[in-house]
């Protein structure tokens, strides 16, 4: 038996010394924190395809913003990769011109060729883009020609003003990479990516980091850190805590967070405009929510500055909200009825509305977001005041996006939701047309599904205007959502980093072109 | 003997096909759609329907499960819903660093919590006995992320000793590193294992000492360091032989808490990642490992039994 016991020890340590042993005989030099000119970037997951044709989560998008350059910078549409955009008379052709001498990592240069390819692999049905949705239009593709190697001309089926956006948040892939893959999305090249942009890839440790080098040949000029590495840190409590200790130099916090974070390490604190909109929705498939006067009368109730204290805990961190559309959107107003807090009336429209205490109303939240439970208590409470109650009901995020997609569900009536819809109002159409799939208040109106449909084949920008201003009053009047703020990030990040202006800070993937930060 | 064995080996088919059905079926059931973890508004629907085509999800339940047992029996567990990436690979690159982790764990859980349950046996009721039965009830009911937080907060910020997160600091290989890493995580899997396994030592210990041989030793004349050693030891030892077989999934699997909580690159955050966004071909890899090996576990440990405790041999 005794010997049993050491067999068992020694097959302990054996292990132990195999998975050690495994790790110390790979000698690639990452990129690191033992390099002074270099910064560790906090990430809460895993990449997912690290390839613009596909990524959609945040920290592929945030890592993918390093490694691949757009064609323009989505933040104020000024030319990256590209020289120029010209727009014909009749608004049917796009011609980007390039810059010259562009260069891939791997030292092949950048050309027309490559803009043509990365456009059509998206239009192939058979590669599975999530985005192929943008390039096509009424099942008609848009044309994309070589005109020469830093001319690509783009022909429209119809006139869509909304593609000068999708332009602007175009990343080429490499042709010579991928040429002839049958399944970009699954092809191990996406592994080992090459991009344009201002860091190459060096390598990735899955649970561990994804670390890259500056790419000396990048269009911006040379990047001034020479490592930048993404550290994967699921538990956002002990990242917070590698904060403070120098073993991650940047990432985002949650504005309840900024006090400890900021007392306890040596960073400071970076606010921006997030341009994403929280929102309550009133779902009309619950048969009480049809009527607006309820839906009035429940917006009167509320109070935005309340709203905002109780979810972030300062008015730092959110702008009251008055329009479906964030202020970044093109055609944004807020010239709209905001619903200000008025209980007399609120109390009026109540009595109108004919809502009766056997209307059971709840309202559907995320479990795991502090931020939401506390808007959804405050809004239990203020609605006690005109007497209506309100059921919590917390879901977790799976649950959550279950029942809220079921274009038939009546069983939430109010929703906690937030989104970040880009720069152009024709997307929000998804959240607010007839039977759309993310139309979570079920609302229907024929008018305005016209009229929606009319902005996105305008090209004209001042009858476009009066379009979308339109339907942003409508929807206003309509009581559809109640827009509850403008949220902005917030980053933590070393005070020995500088140049954080212009890297320019943005949503989704913290800076827009990290090649910028330096090292005082 | 033999033949109870190989009985066993053939057991472990159906089993495992009836764990993977009620697993598939499980998986099935949770709410939400796999395709939602990587869909935005700003995506075409007929896109979001021709991808949940490619990924095959948009057929009956009983037909992916066909499909995926067929690709099994063939050795291929798949490509991730989520990144596209084989299954087997993500699955192989993850192992060293749990198997390191949890296997550094248990030598030091055996090493410390079966010399501790004997002395607490020996001295039952006394204050030492008391003082390491209040530390195991501790080491058992507190929450193993709080435990973790304070030795981060200890060691990494007040004291600056250890780093608080990985498994190595970037662009350092060396052993003394992952070692490094590897202290408090060891310490906080090792401080709440210790407390189970203690309380199992002594317990059986215990039982051990009111036996007859026991007596008969000491009116033999032996000490009770040699009654402890030479007789009871054997004896009190021999049902960690099961605790061990149930351990040997969690040497694959890992600890979902205490690797997040450390960033520990090993299977516990694989696996927590796949659940969330349902990803199955990972959830039904996972799963299908643990339970092999949950079924290996038992049965060596019934075969070890065997062989240690002539008792058993013949009754069976």
């Amino acid at each position: 038996m005794k010997k049993g016991i050491v067999f068992v020890f020694t097959l302990a340590l054996m292990l132990v010394l195999a998975a050690c042993g495994g790790s110390g005989s790979s000698s690639d030099s990452a990129s690191g924190s033992k390099d002074s000119n270099s910064i560790i970037i906090g990430v809460p997951g895993e990449p997912e395809v690290v390839n613009p044709n596909y990524s959609s989560d945040r920290v592929t998008l945030t890592i993918q913003q390093a490694l691949y350059a757009p064609l323009f910078w989505e933040s104020d549409g000024k030319p990256a990769l590209a020289d120029k955009l010209d727009v014909s008379a009749d608004n049917l052709t796009y011609t980007v011109t390039l810059k010259d001498g562009l260069t891939w990592h791997d030292g092949k240069p950048l050309t027309a060729d490559d803009v043509v390819f990365s456009v059509n692999a998206m239009i192939d049905e058979k590669q599975n883009s999530p985005y192929r949705g943008n390039w096509v239009f009424d099942n008609k593709p848009v044309k994309v020609v070589a005109e020469n190697p830093t001319t690509v001309k783009f022909t429209l089926p119809q006139v869509a003003p909304a593609f000068e956006n999708t332009l602007k948040t175009f990343f080429p892939i490499p042709k010579h990479i991928f040429d002839g893959v049958a399944n970009i999305d699954k092809s191990d090249k996406n592994n080992n990516p090459v991009g344009s942009g201002p860091y190459k890839f060096v390598n990735y440790k899955s649970g561990e980091y994804y670390s890259l080098e500056k790419f000396d040949k990048y269009f911006d000029g040379k990047p001034k850190l020479d490592k930048v590495t993404f550290r994967i840190t699921k538990d956002q409590n002990a990242a917070n805590l590698a904060l403070q200790n120098g073993e991650i130099n940047l990432k985002t916090i949650q504005p309840a967070e900024r006090n400890k974070v900021e007392k306890a390490s040596d960073v400071n604190i970076i606010t921006y405009p997030e341009n994403r909109l929280s929102y309550v929705a009133f779902n009309q498939n619950v048969p009480a929510l049809k009527s607006k006067d309820l839906r009035q009368a429940i917006s009167l109730t509320l109070d935005r500055k309340d709203l905002i204290d109780a979810a972030y805990g300062s008015q730092e961190y959110a702008k009251p909200a008055s329009s479906i559309l964030t202020e970044n959107t093109k055609f944004f107003t807020d010239k709209v009825e905001t619903y200000d807090q008025d209980l007399d009336k609120a109390k009026q429209l109540l009595t109108k509305s004919g809502y009766k205490d056997s209307d059971k109303l709840n309202i559907i939240y995320l479990n795991n977001s502090k931020a939401q439970e506390s808007i959804a208590l405050y809004i239990q409470e203020q609605l006690k005041s005109i007497g209506v109650s309100l059921e919590l009901k917390p879901t977790d995020p799976t649950a959550m996006s279950n029942i809220t997609l079921d274009r038939k569900s009546a069983a939430y009536s109010l929703m906690l939701g937030g989104y970040i819809m880009g720069n152009d109002p024709d997307p929000y159409k998804t959240l607010y047309m007839t039977g759309e799939p993310y139309n979570y208040a079920n609302y229907s109106n024929p008018e305005l599904d016209k009229l929606w449909n009319k902005g996105a084949v305008t090209a004209d920008d001042t009858a476009r205007q009066a379009i979308y201003e339109q339907i942003q009053t409508t929807l206003a009047d309509d009581a559809v959502v109640y827009p509850i703020s403008y949220d902005n990030a917030v980053l933590a990040i070393g005070k020995q980093y500088q140049g954080t202006k212009a890297a320019t800070p943005q949503p989704v993937t913290m800076f827009r072109d990290l090649s910028k930060l330096y090292i005082k | 003997m033999i033949q109870t064995i190989s009985k066993r080996v053939l057991q472990i088919i159906p089993m495992l096909f009836i764990i993977s059905l009620v697993s598939f079926a499980l998986v099935q059931l949770a709410p939400g759609d796999p395709i939602s973890s990587f869909v935005t508004p700003n995506m075409n629907p007929d896109d979001v329907e021709r991808i949940r085509q490619s990924l095959g999800l948009d057929q009956p339940i009983y037909v992916q499960y066909f499909k995926w047992l067929g690709n099994v029996l063939q050795g291929n567990f798949g490509y991730s819903l989520i990144n596209n990436q084989p299954v087997l690979g993500q699955i192989l690159d993850r192992l060293p660093a749990t198997i390191g982790l949890m296997g550094t764990a248990l030598f030091f859980t055996l090493l410390f919590s079966i010399p501790l349950g004997l002395i607490a046996a020996a001295y039952e009721n006394t204050k030492l006995d008391r003082f390491l039965n209040a530390v195991s009830y501790v080491g058992i009911s507190i929450p193993i992320f709080w435990f973790a937080m304070i030795l981060i907060d200890v060691f990494s910020i007040q004291l600056h000793w250890l780093p608080s997160l990985g498994m190595r600091t970037i662009g350092v290989e060396s052993f003394w590193d992952v070692a490094k890493h590897a202290i408090l995580p060891v310490t906080a899997l090792t401080f709440q294992g210790c407390a189970s396994y203690y309380r199992y030592v002594r317990s059986n210990t215990i039982n051990q000492l009111k036996e007859e041989y026991v007596l008969f030793g000491y009116a033999k004349g032996l000490s009770k360091s040699q009654i402890m050693r030479d007789h009871v030891l054997k004896n009190s030892l021999l049902p960690v032989i099961t605790l061990l077989g149930m351990y040997l999934p969690q040497i694959i699997t890992g600890a979902f808490i205490t690797e997040s909580v450390f960033s520990w690159p090993g299977m516990g955050s694989l696996g927590i990642n796949a659940i969330f966004q349902l990803d199955y071909p990972m959830i039904m890899a996972i799963t299908m490992f643990s339970a092999l090996l949950l079924i290996i576990g038992n049965l060596l440990a019934d075969i070890a039994y065997t062989i240690v405790d002539p008792r058993i041999r013949e009754v069976s």
